[in-house]
């Protein structure tokens, strides 16, 4: 989207005597392509080959009374009309009146020429995929098989009344792929990666599939050696620590951790564990080159040493917990989370008994109390390093209590950057 | 609000001319969705905000029945044109990619509109008013409950659809929502919890309608009390229990276990079609029990037409115990050897439609009475209401499960996962709270176990349901409160 007729009528925005008197404009102009794959049939009726064009751009007006508005302005809405209405939504709002000024923006690789034209419709990439994906499915003779394709290509731009002038480029890539309903797995990056790495993970995928393909046996309902798979490690343990280390659940008191707890210096978690992120590095799903308040992306710890070090700010909740912003996660694949030293897969499955590859209800759980009560359809029974049974079951526990556990192992699982977890936890066979 | 909506009627006969000119089948959607909202916390607003969402997508099937969707957000003619234009090539083109070629079932040329309300009222949504009326609520609830810390929220939209089709098909309606929601989150040395209560009005208005703030306030209360408890409460045993669920619960095994099994479009996979078809007339619950779904005038999940523009059936999914209709498109309706129900929905423009539920229920023929308001029950009179019944003389303890907060399920298992917001333990003697845990299980296990059924039908449990990335309204109930007896297949999560 071309910002200038914006900026052309923020300069001209009078309502009632009040003008703009500072401002953030942020416009995106994006490409996707996707394809979907429902129960063998690739792009039917209800998961069509899509072609999609947009252009918006987010806003925030803070006015000469000091009110502030924010929004999104679509391609088609009259600038001057919309910033009218955004004026009848305007309210104090002291902590989020604050733009970003010029800064130093790292060049992050993000861009990939092979990708645009994937997203401008060149599907030849996909269509060679989708054949690999058809073949193996084949190989091991699954009943069915779903998934979906995505390409994207944006170009993005922020200004700000502070002088704040920065563009960026990218784009997005991801493949998803579920067997019989059941063992899925995928892959996302800004680029596709390469066929060896592809075919690697196909080839997993269908291990997976083969080993979890027989009738559930049962173990007894009891505290179990369960390794959680990187998977749900990310569905659930990254996305609850995430969630609680965001700056406005600190601040309304509707997180786990309290604001007093990022400045005591004591351990809220077991003294190894750490986490951080790397959004520079170039071509992951998760690298950035300036947030969507025009902070410029660099590497960040929230956790270290079991310490909580700052939680996720923005410019608002930065200020009102006195505390400096700071970049932001934006995809799994940057994240660092777990102890320095991790535990070898082949070693970890030497000591589990139950390997949960899958949950179902992670919406459901209350965050802030780290209770968890998770049901597990997909899971294996391991028995001195081999899996030899399929398991349904639920897992239940503390994730707060896990993470302060001297019993939780992090395990260094092939083709995986987020770690899998092993502990003692409540498994009840269904 | 919907002027973009209304001017379309030339461009859509052009663009259904260039659709039979190039010999394809096209649904043409286009959609303006205005929404408003506000937050308050602690007297001040935290955020408020207006927004817009609208643009259109041309879906068409060619000749030999490939599809495909182009979509942009705007409602410039000369772009929709091209856009058309390179969706027909690219579904021409689809045969390169081994894309499923699929004819639909035949479905009649519609002509209807259907607009409930004024636009001009949601246009005239004033969000400092209404600001000012939450702080208002949030003092009103922080005066009953002290302690959590509280959040109250608005939410207005008015989603309006026009829908073309290639057989001069023109519908053209508008859905209106209003939500008004409260977040509590409570404090104790077991931690933090939070607990939520909503209350849905198709009037923007909500706030200032004494009948209806008074029932938010009533839910508000509950929520905010059970915050401060919940944090000290101890957790449940897992196991096979006795439980008793209330209707917001009865609407997630509906729509979790039962609806999302029947929708058409997973019947190649689902547990309740065998070899893509519906079981229809298998036994899958007691004689006394039926789920019906259909879109209720005023309710958070009506939808008069699906996005394809076909007008929605009432559909009985489970008649007496036995299944009956399926949730059906004019693609998934034919394979799956069901009627159509025109059950399509898509979360805005750019989304390929897909069958859906609206508004899903689980009905008992033989509903024993259960007095007042819903809102009148807490766990001590849910265990009068037992007693009374004699249910305790089966079980002397039954588990009570209180309020919904989202579930999952697997259609090729059967499997379903919910959440509650609290646990009772309830017997002879009295009440025990415990916090949340997921109840799992086999679908066919839940409904066999249905035993009783207490008070008349509420159907405003809403939510959102999530299906292939594609968030839409969802909503439904049944009667105030359900009896499940133990059975093996469903369990309550916990420790030990």
């Amino acid at each position: 989207m071309k910002l200038e007729p914006l900026l052309e009528a923020i300069g001209n925005a009078r309502v009632e005597g009040v003008t703009v008197e500072r401002w953030q404009v942020h416009g995106t102009e994006s490409r996707r392509l996707s394809l979907g794959i429902k129960d063998r049939e690739a792009g039917n009726a209800h998961a069509p080959l899509s072609l999609a064009e947009s252009s918006s751009a987010r806003y925030l007006l803070v006015w000469s009374d000091g009110l502030v508005c924010k929004g999104t302005l679509e391609r088609q809405q009259d600038p001057g009309l919309a910033f009218q209405e955004g004026r009848a939504t305007a309210y104090e709002d002291e902590d989020g009146a604050h733009v970003l000024g010029p800064a130093e923006f790292p060049e992050v690789e993000l861009y990939d020429e092979d990708t645009a034209a994937i997203a401008g419709g060149q599907t030849d990439r996909i269509a060679e995929r989708l054949q690999w994906i058809r073949e193996a499915i084949d190989t091991v003779g699954a009943r069915t098989w779903s998934g979906s394709f995505s390409a994207s290509a944006a170009d993005s731009r922020m200004l700000t009344s502070a002088g704040l002038d920065v563009r960026s480029r990218g784009t997005s890539y991801g493949w998803y792929v579920a067997v019989d309903g059941e063992a899925g797995d995928g892959f996302s990056a800004r680029r596709p990666e390469d066929d060896m790495a592809f075919s690697a993970r196909l080839e997993q995928l269908m291990r997976t599939a083969q080993q979890v393909g027989g009738e559930p046996r049962t173990l007894p309902a009891k505290t179990h050696s369960v390794l959680l798979h990187p998977r749900v490690v990310e569905n659930y343990v990254l996305s609850t620590l995430m969630q609680n280390l965001d700056g406005a659940a600190v601040a309304h008191d509707e997180s786990a951790f309290d604001r007093s707890g990022f400045r005591s210096g004591r351990a809220s978690l077991r003294k190894d564990i750490g986490l951080s992120i790397d959004p520079l590095q170039p071509y992951r799903g998760g690298s950035y080159r300036f947030t969507g308040f025009g902070l410029p992306a660099a590497r960040c710890t929230y956790i270290e040493d079991g310490r909580l070090v700052q939680p996720i700010l923005d410019v608002k909740y930065a200020r009102r917990l006195d505390l400096e912003p700071t970049p932001v996660p934006f995809g799994n694949d940057t994240v660092r989370f777990g102890t320095p030293s991790r535990l070898a897969y082949r070693d970890a499955l030497e000591q589990t008994n139950v390997l949960v590859l899958s949950v179902l209800g992670v919406h459901t759980q209350d965050r802030i109390s780290g209770d968890f009560s998770l049901s597990a359809p997909l899971a294996l029974a391991v028995s001195k390093g081999a899996p030899w049974s399929r398991l349904r079951g639920t897992i239940s526990g503390n994730l707060w209590e896990t993470l302060r556990s001297d019993d939780l192992v992090f395990v260094d699982v092939p083709h995986e950057t987020t770690p899998g977890m092993l502990f003692p936890c409540r498994f009840d066979s269904k | 609000m919907l002027r973009q909506l209304e001017e379309l009627t030339a461009l859509g006969a052009e663009m259904a001319r260039t659709a039979n000119a190039a010999g394809v089948r096209l649904i043409w959607r286009n959609q303006v969705r205005n929404s408003r909202w506000t937050v308050v916390r602690q007297g001040k607003v935290e955020t408020s905000a207006a927004s817009t969402l609208s643009g259109h997508g041309a879906q068409v099937v060619t000749a030999d029945g490939r599809a495909a969707l182009a979509s942009r957000d705007d409602f410039e003619p000369e772009h929709a044109r091209k856009l058309l234009e390179r969706a027909i090539e690219t579904a021409a083109a689809g045969q390169r990619l081994g894309l499923q070629a699929a004819e639909p079932v035949a479905f009649e040329r519609v002509t209807g509109r259907e607009i409930p309300v004024d636009p001009a009222v949601f246009a005239a949504v004033d969000l400092k008013r209404i600001s000012a009326r939450l702080i208002e609520l949030e003092k009103e609830i922080a005066a009953r409950v002290a302690g959590p810390s509280l959040s109250v929220s608005y939410r207005s939209e008015l989603d309006g659809w026009r829908i073309f089709r290639e057989d001069g098909s023109d519908v053209f309606f508008a859905m209106p929502r209003c939500v008004l929601g409260m977040r509590a989150t409570g404090s104790g040395n077991g931690g933090r919890h939070g607990v939520s209560a909503t209350l849905f009005s198709a009037d923007p208005g909500v706030p200032f309608d004494d009948a209806q703030v008074d029932l938010f306030l009533r839910r508000a209360e509950q929520a905010a009390q059970l915050a401060t408890v919940l944090p000290d409460a101890p957790a449940h045993p897992a196991g096979s229990f006795p439980i008793v669920i209330d209707y917001a619960l009865a609407k997630g095994l509906a729509h979790e276990a039962f609806g999302h099994a029947s929708e058409a479009d997973g019947f190649r996979s689902s547990i309740l079609a065998e070899s893509g078809r519906f079981k229809i007339g298998e036994s899958v619950g007691p004689e006394t029990i039926s789920i019906i779904d259909e879109p209720v005038a005023g309710d958070h999940a009506w939808q008069p037409f699906s996005a394809n523009g076909i007008p929605r059936q009432r559909a009985v999914i489970v008649r007496n115990g036995k299944l009956e209709d399926a949730l059906s498109d004019p693609w998934s309706a034919g394979p799956g050897g069901v009627r159509l129900t025109g059950s399509g929905r898509a979360e805005s423009f750019r989304s390929a439609p897909q069958p859906r539920m609206t508004n899903i229920r689980i009905e008992s023929s033989d509903a024993l009475d259960a007095p007042g308001r819903f809102e009148d029950y807490g766990p001590e009179e849910v265990r009068a209401l037992l007693a009374e019944a004699g249910v305790f003389r089966r079980h002397p303890r039954v588990v009570y499960l209180s309020g919904y907060t989202g579930g999952q399920v697997n259609t090729a298992s059967g499997d379903f996962v919910f959440q509650c917001k609290a646990i009772y333990d309830l017997d002879e003697r009295g009440v025990t709270l415990y916090k949340p845990a997921i109840f799992s299980g086999s679908m066919f296990g839940a409904l066999q176990s249905v035993r009783e059924a207490f008070g008349p039908l509420v159907l405003d449990a809403i939510g959102y349901c999530g299906k292939w990335g594609q968030q839409v309204p969802s909503s439904g109930g049944s009667h105030y409160f359900l009896v499940l007896e133990p059975h093996e297949s469903v369990g309550l999560g916990g420790r030990e």
